[in-house]
């Protein structure tokens, strides 16, 4: 992947990010704070974050094809940075266990971090279904 | 080795003649380049010389500096080397999948998608050859038509 294809992903990301933290947001809200009122400022926040994570993960950017090791190892700090972000940014509601908060906090993190590499993958999987379709192609013009 | 060219006249048939003392390895690879541009490969398996259509060939790989031409069941080693085949073979839908492997695009049945940006080209024999992410814009371009 070039460089340009990666920021190209990380755009991507940024908006898958920012569509789910919104939705995480709100259930979470609903079960701790449902009587609290948002402001328009506050709509930032998940902007913010998503931009946070989204730059915790160049550290998944090789230049040159990394082995299966390395890949996990790396996908793993980035899962770690990304969970310090979110832990360190978002304030525990007032009236709420903070530690009960963060630890939920953590586990919807880690649930968001799998659904968007499963989006990711599924994206590949489009992407080398459309391949094939092509090739198909190619192969029945020159039979 | 001298070389000698002789331009004949279009009604007579063209010929490549080689006189040497004996048939050692440089004849050999000079025969193969030549069968090679007509579209037929001379592999090598178990001492004994084999001839190969272009469209009998799933793929070619580069393994400890030798090239090893692969059919649907069988697999014998080449002379040439893998970046002279590149440019020989690619009008012929033979597309650099990786850094030793030189794929018959006519002979893949499906791409999947595989861990670590890289695709696998599930071939008709059922074997199947990596294509590592540094080739899959190559890929790309080669299916859409460009190359």
């Amino acid at each position: 992947m070039t460089f340009k294809e990666f920021l190209i992903s990380r755009v991507q990301l940024f908006f898958f990010l920012v569509t789910l933290i919104f939705a995480v947001s709100m259930i979470l809200g609903l079960i701790f704070t449902p009587e609290q009122e948002l402001h328009y400022y506050q709509l930032i926040g998940p902007f913010l974050i998503a931009a946070l994570c989204v730059l915790t993960t160049f550290v998944s950017y090789f230049r040159k094809e990394p082995s299966v090791w390395q890949l996990v190892l790396r996908h793993s700090i980035q899962l770690i940075l990304i969970e310090l972000v979110v832990v360190t940014q978002i304030t525990p509601p007032v009236d709420g266990n903070p530690m009960v908060f963060r630890i939920i906090l953590g586990a919807v993190v880690f649930a968001v971090y799998l659904l968007a590499s499963l989006m990711l993958w599924l994206q590949k999987y489009i992407q080398s279904k459309k391949l094939t379709e092509q090739l198909k192609k190619l192969q029945q013009s020159n039979s | 080795m001298q070389t000698k060219i002789t331009v004949v006249k279009p009604e007579i048939p063209e010929v490549l003649e080689i006189r040497c003392h004996r048939i050692g390895d440089e004849v050999r690879e000079i025969i193969a380049f030549v069968k090679s541009r007509q579209g037929q490969f001379t592999g090598y398996s178990d001492d004994a010389q084999y001839e190969i259509a272009v469209g009998d060939i799933f793929y070619f790989e580069s393994v400890d500096n030798k090239t090893f031409l692969y059919t649907e069941s069988n697999v014998y080693e080449i002379k040439q080397k893998l970046y002279e085949l590149e440019e020989m073979l690619a009008e012929k839908h033979f597309l650099r999948v990786s850094k030793s492997a030189l794929l018959n695009l006519m002979k893949v049945s499906a791409i999947r998608p595989a861990f670590n940006s890289r695709f696998i080209a599930v071939l008709f024999s059922g074997e199947q050859v990596v294509i590592t992410r540094k080739y899959v814009p190559a890929l790309k371009q080669a299916l859409k038509g460009d190359k």
